[in-house]
């Protein structure tokens, strides 16, 4: 196996929703006549290689809308289907933000990248999915209509039926509805960079150095030298781009601290879009995470995907590394793997689907089969995109 | 539990722990019979408090193969009686308090359930590191109990509340069975049941250790009090300064009722009794800067309607001013033998017309409410001092109480911040939830504890837990 096969949707049938009654209908239907459902907001995640075993998909991608917005409350409630570009629209003229930036398109929905808790650069200061959403509805996979937490930033009536939904890729129910907790725009945002060294003791110091110096930065991301020119950088060196926001003098007092002894130099601010762009439709995704302190160690055996062809980028705070290869080879897969400790944690967000069997998530422990079984008894929801483990779920 | 076989579970648990640390006499447990919400009470069957890891895991699989429900329990500070152990076992996990890590590099440390939050951010002290959660009990409560109840505190405001802070909980399930949730060491794949156990009040098991984030200190801090003649004028002015963007690290309201207790106890901040109200505010950040954002701050206050603005000059004065908010529950056992704490949280833009309200229901039942609340959060505390002995006053202030707790649900809001649901707002849940989502918060709590042992009675009325055909609820089952 040394390149990806073609990747073809399959061709099902599809039910549209247009509301969450429909939604209910569809997985009431699907429950009862035990016909797993696949689950799509806008469709940009169909290509991730998990192999959902589905006849049917159920479309989200027309529920969707704002359903209340209260500028002063800086909270927004919206219909799943909603794409991050129309409430980013929606709430910019109020000189407000939506801080949840994963790679990949704005045409991405709210419902998935909750459900997905798909995090971007901003995860690592103020844009984790789970912290971002306030209230939920989501639809179990036996048709009930179920809502946890709720409009204001702070509660804590009940069990999180939020975070169980958040991250759980739709297999304990289908997010219908959500609110998240707006920012407003900062005074001052500007975003610097900075070379980075390429030797590991070198670039271990170095960004040591960036995470103790008197700065707060709301994003702070490594770019491989291969990303570097669609970002409008040298390709010579890998980079860390630093975002600051807040009041300006605070920010230049920060500048001021990050460039003490380094050369750095301001970039346009759109560099943040444009490292989110550059996330590959195919091939393999794989994200690496460790205490930061380790990112150093991560991010070198990263290079190895660069070097194959690919790219990699990490968000420094959360000590993830994000690497991709668009035809990924069997070898150099294996010797990357090889190259990492058995305490950091992996996780592949996107594989050619004929790799997914081996390289699928551990079997799902008891607590989490248990949750599912409660969840979704019959097992309709996004069946198998969880790994191979989930079927006994069924 | 008849008397013979509570002897006998007794005898059981201390020679697991040590008879010292098994209390089985009524004169004993009275101290056991409330936590930090007076108005209730409830007897344990008897206390056991284990001293280590070892023990807890070991007690809690001995009450596992006897079928004895349990109630975990920290400090006992909790605002909505969820320590209550009602003629059920008490498990008290206070002599559990060491700090068992702090990696000053990655800005996180491990502690047994009984640290007490205070000492946590004293432990972290010396590496320019903080906890950032802090409750106003947080000389005392522990970080087991912030774990299951969610813990707020006035500076969540900026930094975020207990969830947020926790990476990693090593959990005893009430079977016995310890498993790590969440992870400390990179992000694992699979559903969040770290942030599904933070704020399962004791419901799903009890924390051995937890893995908080620790936060950086502040280069710089100022803390300012704002008074207004009238509450409304100080609600208009929180709904603004959320609005403008600048994210204080506390903002904090006080009314009439509460400032005249503060000031007639021990903590007197030196708030102006005459004011109808105040704002305690609190910016932090880089040095630099700072003063800018504190002149924006204050020139809301004043467009508001503030009639003084103070800034406090020192860290004596700051820590007055704060005292005085921090201690003012405490203040308030000067009026009266008991006291009603509400946690709802309304929407920030409804704050003006919610107090109004507040105010109209005091006065329609003739009872005094104290305002004394998160307010850049949105996060009420109407408390009201009575004479718990007075059985008409008593009927009045639950009925005003039950109003309040209506108007806020009415405008958008919720039944509790921080404080958790507990016993006390038990019937509260069905104003916010319906039938299914209840249900579904009961399919959640037997995920983890099938038999619901755990924390029995809490949280979730029983009556919303109906069994669901054909679906096997006990873990490992198919």
């Amino acid at each position: 196996m040394t390149t990806p096969e073609a990747v073809t949707l399959p061709e099902v049938p599809r039910l549209v929703a247009t509301r969450g009654a429909d939604v209910q209908d569809a997985v009431r239907d699907a429950h009862a006549r035990r016909e797993p459902l696949r689950i799509a907001g806008a469709g940009t995640w169909l290509h991730a290689g998990r192999p959902v075993a589905a006849d049917t998909t159920l479309d989200l991608s027309r529920l969707s809308g704002i359903v209340e917005y209260v500028p002063g409350d800086l909270t927004l409630t919206a219909r799943a289907g909603t794409s991050l570009a129309e409430i980013d629209d929606t709430v910019r003229a109020n000189g407000q933000w939506l801080p949840l930036d994963a790679f990949g398109t704005t045409a991405g929905t709210l419902g998935a990248t909750l459900a997905t808790a798909s995090a971007g650069p901003l995860a690592a200061s103020i844009g984790l999915p789970r912290d971002v959403a306030l209230g939920i509805a989501f639809v179990t996979g036996d048709g009930r209509l179920v809502r946890g937490g709720g409009r204001v930033v702070k509660n804590v009536a009940g069990f999180d039926l939020v975070r169980l939904a958040v991250g759980a890729w739709g297999t304990l129910g289908i997010i219908v509805e959500a609110t998240v907790r707006l920012r407003a725009r900062p005074e001052t945002d500007r975003t610097l960079a900075m070379a980075l060294p390429a030797d590991r003791t070198a670039l271990t110091t170095c960004l040591r150095r960036v995470r103790e110096a008197e700065a707060a930065p709301v994003a702070a991301e490594l770019v491989g030298a291969s990303l570097a020119p669609r970002l409008g950088l040298d390709e010579g060196a890998d980079w860390l781009l630093v975002r600051l926001a807040g009041n300006s003098e605070a920010v230049g007092a920060q500048e001021e601290a990050l460039a003490r002894g380094r050369h750095v130099h301001e970039v346009a601010p759109d560099v943040w879009q444009r490292l989110r762009a550059t996330d590959p439709a195919e091939g393999l995704v794989v994200r690496l995470s460790q205490r930061p302190g380790e990112l150093a160690r991560l991010w070198t055996a990263a290079q190895r995907l660069e070097a194959a062809g690919g790219a990699r980028h990490a968000t420094l705070e959360r000590g993830v590394v994000r690497a991709w290869v668009p035809m990924p080879d069997e070898d150099v897969i294996a010797a990357f793997l090889a190259e990492l400790g058995a305490a950091d944690a992996r996780i592949f967000e996107r594989l050619p689907p004929a790799w997914w069997p081996r390289l699928a998530p551990a079997p799902a422990d008891p607590l989490a089969r248990a949750l599912r079984r409660a969840f979704d008894p019959a097992a309709v929801l996004n069946r198998g995109i969880l790994g191979a483990s989930e079927e006994q779920a069924g | 539990m008849g008397d013979r076989m509570r002897s006998s579970l007794g005898r059981q648990l201390a020679a697991i722990c040590g008879p010292r640390h098994v209390l089985e006499r009524p004169a004993e447990l009275l101290v056991y019979t409330a936590d930090g919400l007076p108005g209730y009470r409830k007897r344990p069957s008897l206390a056991v408090f284990p001293g280590t890891r070892d023990e807890t895991v070991a007690v809690i699989r001995h009450l596992a193969r006897e079928g004895v429900p349990f109630v975990p329990r920290g400090a006992g500070t909790g605002l909505s009686g969820g320590a209550l152990a009602d003629d059920v076992v008490l498990l008290g996990l206070h002599r559990m308090r060491r700090v068992l890590a702090i990696d000053v590099e990655n800005r996180m440390a491990v502690v047994e359930p009984g640290v007490v939050n205070a000492s946590l951010s004293r432990a972290a002290a010396p590496f320019g590191l903080h906890y950032a959660p802090d409750p106003s009990s947080q000389a005392a409560c522990t970080i087991g109990g912030n774990v299951a109840e969610n813990a707020g505190g006035p500076h969540c405001l900026k930094y975020g509340v207990t969830l947020n802070h926790v990476l990693a909980v090593t959990a005893a399930l009430p079977d016995g069975e310890v498993i790590t949730l969440g992870s400390a060491e990179g992000e694992r794949e699979g559903y969040d049941l770290a942030g599904v156990f933070v704020g399962s009040e004791g419901c799903f098991g009890v924390a051995l250790d937890v893995t908080v984030r620790l936060t950086r200190n502040p280069q710089a801090v100022r803390t300012m009090l704002a008074d207004f003649t009238s509450l409304d004028a100080a609600a208009r002015t929180v709904s603004a300064i959320v609005a403008l963007g600048i994210v204080p690290a506390a903002l904090e309201m006080m009314d009439t009722g509460t400032i005249r207790a503060v000031e007639a106890s021990i903590f007197a901040a030196g708030y102006p009794i005459d004011a109808a109200a105040v704002l305690l505010i609190e910016l932090d950040g880089f040095r630099v800067g700072l003063d800018r954002d504190v002149e924006r701050v204050a020139a809301l206050c004043r467009a508001g309607g503030a009639r003084t603005l103070r800034v406090a000059s020192d860290e004596t004065e700051r820590a007055r001013l704060w005292q005085g908010r921090k201690k003012a529950f405490g203040a308030m056992g000067r009026i009266s033998s008991h006291l009603v704490v509400q946690d709802a949280v309304v929407p920030r833009t409804r704050l003006p017309e919610i107090l109004a309200e507040v105010g109209r229901i005091a006065q329609a039942h003739g009872v005094h409410v104290c305002n004394v609340f998160h307010a850049g959060d949105g996060n009420l505390h109407p408390n009201i001092a009575y004479d718990g002995t007075d059985a008409d006053e008593r009927a009045r202030v639950f009925a005003a109480m039950r109003e309040i707790m209506r108007a806020c649900v009415a405008a958008g809001g919720s039944v509790t911040g921080e404080h958790g649901i507990g016993l006390d707002k038990l019937e509260y849940m069905s104003l916010v939830f319906s039938d299914d989502s209840l249900d579904a918060m009961c399919r959640l709590r037997d995920v983890f504890d099938p038999e619901r042992r755990a924390n029995p009675g809490k949280v979730v009325p029983t009556r919303s837990c109906r069994e669901w055909a054909g679906t096997p609820a006990a873990r490992g089952a198919g």
